[in-house]
């Protein structure tokens, strides 16, 4: 009964939130309903359980939105309304929909060839062993049948790494804390001290 | 020293003390020798030490430093310029003004105004003696033209006050008869302050 | 407190629903009052450090200063200013306070005890899940909205740089965060604070066998709750007041209350992963051993903000990343090593 409810209120407020994202034209009511509607995702987690799952997506969206919310400080003023360029609003509603359908296609896809199966770590491919919490099993599950797309991922996030530190990196040899008027004066001094032992 | 020392104003080549401070590191095995080296240096820690030694002294050897001011205030130096006071005799009680008029006269911002008027004895009496608080300098050449003594400067720096008026009257500021025993005299211009021996210490840079 | 309703406790299995209310009204209470108290308690140390004698005109040693900052804040006339966004400027601070302490209901704040003529037992910890280190960190984590969005909300050039100082703050210091306290997490096989405890429970605190990721959370834990060395978001000579500049009355006290809140559960979290939890310790009870150390992790933290100058938000970046991440990970790998071999 609880978590019938806490189910609907979940889902209407993810819903509602995710809307405001879509809809709102100042990007500190978007931004906000994003990082609120992924907190309200990680409930969603919860009440199935996976209490590790739900708590990474707090930690992981918490940090991904925050550096959303570095770009929108950078490019726009938080305080007013965005005006937003409409150059072919039907090109818009189109794409729209078009893509809407194809993820109802892609999700609906399972069900319609066969049978989802609920792949619950635990029961289904390891086999229940006693006394292993949720991390153990996501664990278990991620390096033993998802071992090759988790090391994909990995992998991919590696190389962005690389690239951002490269785009990044131009400049990463000047020092902006060196203190060069010390070192030119101990130059200076090195110098003079030099003439006087050659004098 | 010498005086020719203090007369050398080409700066940089004078006998400073320079601090003791290496070249930024250039190469990166120096820039991470530099990072060892600031690691496991105790300075963090002596700072550390340092704080909490001082709050030993404080709490249990008495250094506490803070004056409570309202309730405690520190003497004041005697060439300090605050309120007037007017003086006494110590032999008869009476007031040692004159009324002669010097400080009126040579009272730069004009802020002193007096009247005088000849008693019964054929002596001068003061009658109406004010200083104007809102213009007062402070500068003290009334104190120091006066021939008597009469008025100088006391130590009543706290003047505020709902009214000037509150301090400018001239029994205001002549000493209470009841505390004639208690007159301080004027120490005079270049007197060192009651607490002067306390207050030398030495400089704080021995931390 | 949304998401604590459905994470009932599971390790001792006595735990009734009573119980669990009546701690969450122990934690809100007591560590409400203590994180008011910790102003007055940072005041004084810090003014006995200065060698100054501190609040001491209200009430008995100036006790109750608290009081009378209370009634000062709450009467405080409450400004919005014009151009603010209001809906946000006004959940920003609320977000700070609700999520430090959300964040306490996963952490022991006192031993368990049972309430004698009830007969209601009243665990340690208010909801024990079972990946409760992970939960308190992301919920701290959550937490940095509050100065983010108070500082984008109140359109004040000041505010923004406190935000953008708070985003960059919290990329910084996350990672080594977790880092950090994943190597500990792999010595003890466990996300579970009562796991953490019991696991030194006879040996010897973790500390002893993780020094490196010790004082690499510790350093962390300064980053993430803005305290001295790395009080970027609102310090005082650099950016008037950071993210609180255009905040005034009860709004402003409510950043405050977090702050001192997320001080007691990092206390709370240093204590019980590294420094040995609150098992006895020679003639001391645990509960002594918890709350002695909770307050000198407290008072560890007024001392460095005596002691120590603060640093500028680059050299904050290049600790983090280029020293600190790097020692973690290495720290990570030489621990799995380790327990490999």
């Amino acid at each position: 009964m609880y978590e019938f409810i806490a189910f609907y209120v979940f889902a209407i407020a993810t819903t509602i939130l995710f809307l405001i994202t879509v809809m709102s034209k100042n990007v500190l009511y978007a931004m906000s309903a994003l990082a609120g509607g992924m907190v309200m995702i990680s409930g969603f987690f919860f009440l199935l359980g996976a209490d590790f799952l739900g708590v990474v997506q707090l930690i992981v969206y918490v940090g991904a939105v925050m550096a959303l919310y570095a770009f929108a400080m950078m490019f726009f003023d938080a305080t007013k309304d965005i005006k937003e360029k409409h150059q072919n609003p039907s090109l818009v509603f189109l794409l729209g929909g078009l893509m809407s359908l194809l993820f109802v296609v892609m999700f609906s896809a399972p069900i319609i060839g066969d049978n989802v199966q609920a792949l619950y770590p635990v029961v289904e491919n390891v086999g229940v062993v006693e006394n292993v919490g949720n991390a153990q099993a996501v664990g278990m599950v991620l390096f033993t049948k998802y071992l090759i797309p988790f090391e994909v991922a990995a992998l991919m996030l590696l190389v962005a790494m690389i690239a951002g530190i490269i785009l990044a990196g131009k400049k990463m040899d000047y020092s902006l804390t060196k203190c060069e008027a010390i070192d030119e004066e101990m130059d200076i001094e090195a110098i003079t001290e030099n003439e006087k032992g050659e004098a | 020293m010498s005086l020719e020392q203090f007369k050398d104003r080409n700066v940089g080549t004078q006998n400073y003390v320079k601090l003791d401070l290496d070249h930024s590191p250039t190469t990166g095995w120096c820039q991470f020798k530099q990072v060892v080296k600031r690691t496991f240096k105790p300075e963090l820690f002596v700072g550390l030490w340092v704080t909490f030694r001082e709050m030993i002294n404080a709490l249990f050897r008495g250094k506490m430093h803070t004056t409570q001011y309202p309730f405690e205030k520190l003497p004041i130096s005697p060439r300090y310029r605050a309120i007037h006071d007017m003086l006494r005799l110590m032999e008869s009680g009476n007031y040692r003004c004159i009324g002669c008029g010097l400080c009126e006269k040579i009272c730069i911002s004009d802020c002193i105004s007096m009247e005088t008027k000849y008693d019964e004895n054929q002596r001068k009496e003061v009658s109406e003696y004010t200083i104007n608080f809102g213009r007062c300098i402070f500068c003290g050449y009334c104190a120091e033209v006066c021939p008597e003594l009469a008025i100088v400067h006391g130590g009543r720096y706290e003047t505020a006050s709902e009214q000037r008026a509150s301090f400018s009257l001239f029994e205001d500021m002549l000493t209470p008869i009841d505390q004639l025993n208690l007159q301080q005299e004027y120490a005079g211009f270049g007197a060192i302050s009651p607490n002067a021996d306390e207050n030398i210490k030495s400089t704080p840079l021995a931390y | 407190m949304v998401s604590t309703l459905f994470l009932t406790a599971t390790a001792l299995p006595e735990v009734g629903p009573a119980g669990v209310i009546i701690k969450a009204v122990l934690i809100l209470a007591v560590i409400a009052a203590i994180a008011g108290f910790g102003t007055y308690i940072e005041r004084k140390i810090l003014a006995f450090m200065q060698r100054r004698l501190g609040p001491q005109h209200v009430g008995p040693f100036g006790l109750l200063q608290l009081a009378a900052d209370g009634i000062k804040l709450f009467t405080k006339e409450d400004i919005i200013p014009q151009h603010a966004n209001k809906f946000i400027f006004a959940i920003a601070p609320v977000i700070t306070a609700a999520t430090a302490f959300i964040a306490l209901a996963a952490v022991p704040v006192f031993p368990d005890f049972t309430i004698p003529f009830i007969d209601v037992f009243v665990p340690s910890i208010a909801a024990d899940i079972n990946v409760g280190i992970l939960f308190v960190l992301g919920m701290m984590a959550a937490g940095l909205y509050g100065p983010l969005l108070a500082g984008m909300a109140q359109g004040n050039k000041w505010g923004i740089i406190g935000s953008a100082r708070t985003a960059i703050q919290f990329l910084s210091y996350e990672v080594v965060t977790g880092l950090s306290i994943l190597a500990p997490i792999m010595m003890v096989g466990s996300l579970s604070f009562v796991n953490f405890n019991d696991y030194q429970t006879d040996g010897l605190w973790l500390v002893a066998y993780q020094p490196v990721a010790f004082v690499l959370f510790l350093i962390a834990g300064f980053a993430e709750t803005n305290r001295t060395p790395f009080d970027l978001l609102e310090h005082e000579a650099e950016v008037i007041s950071g993210y609180v500049t255009e905040y005034s009355g009860m709004r402003w006290g409510l950043f405050f209350i977090g702050e001192y809140a997320n001080m007691i559960t990092i206390g709370v979290i240093a204590s019980v992963v590294f420094l040995g939890g609150y098992n006895d310790f020679w003639i001391f009870p645990g509960w002594l051993m918890i709350i002695g150390k909770i307050a000198f992790s407290f008072f560890f933290m007024l001392w460095v903000r005596a002691a120590w100058p603060h640093v500028r938000p680059d050299q904050l970046m290049w600790l983090c990343w280029k020293v600190l991440m790097p020692l973690a990970v290495v720290n990570v790998v030489i621990t799995g090593l380790v327990i490999m071999l």
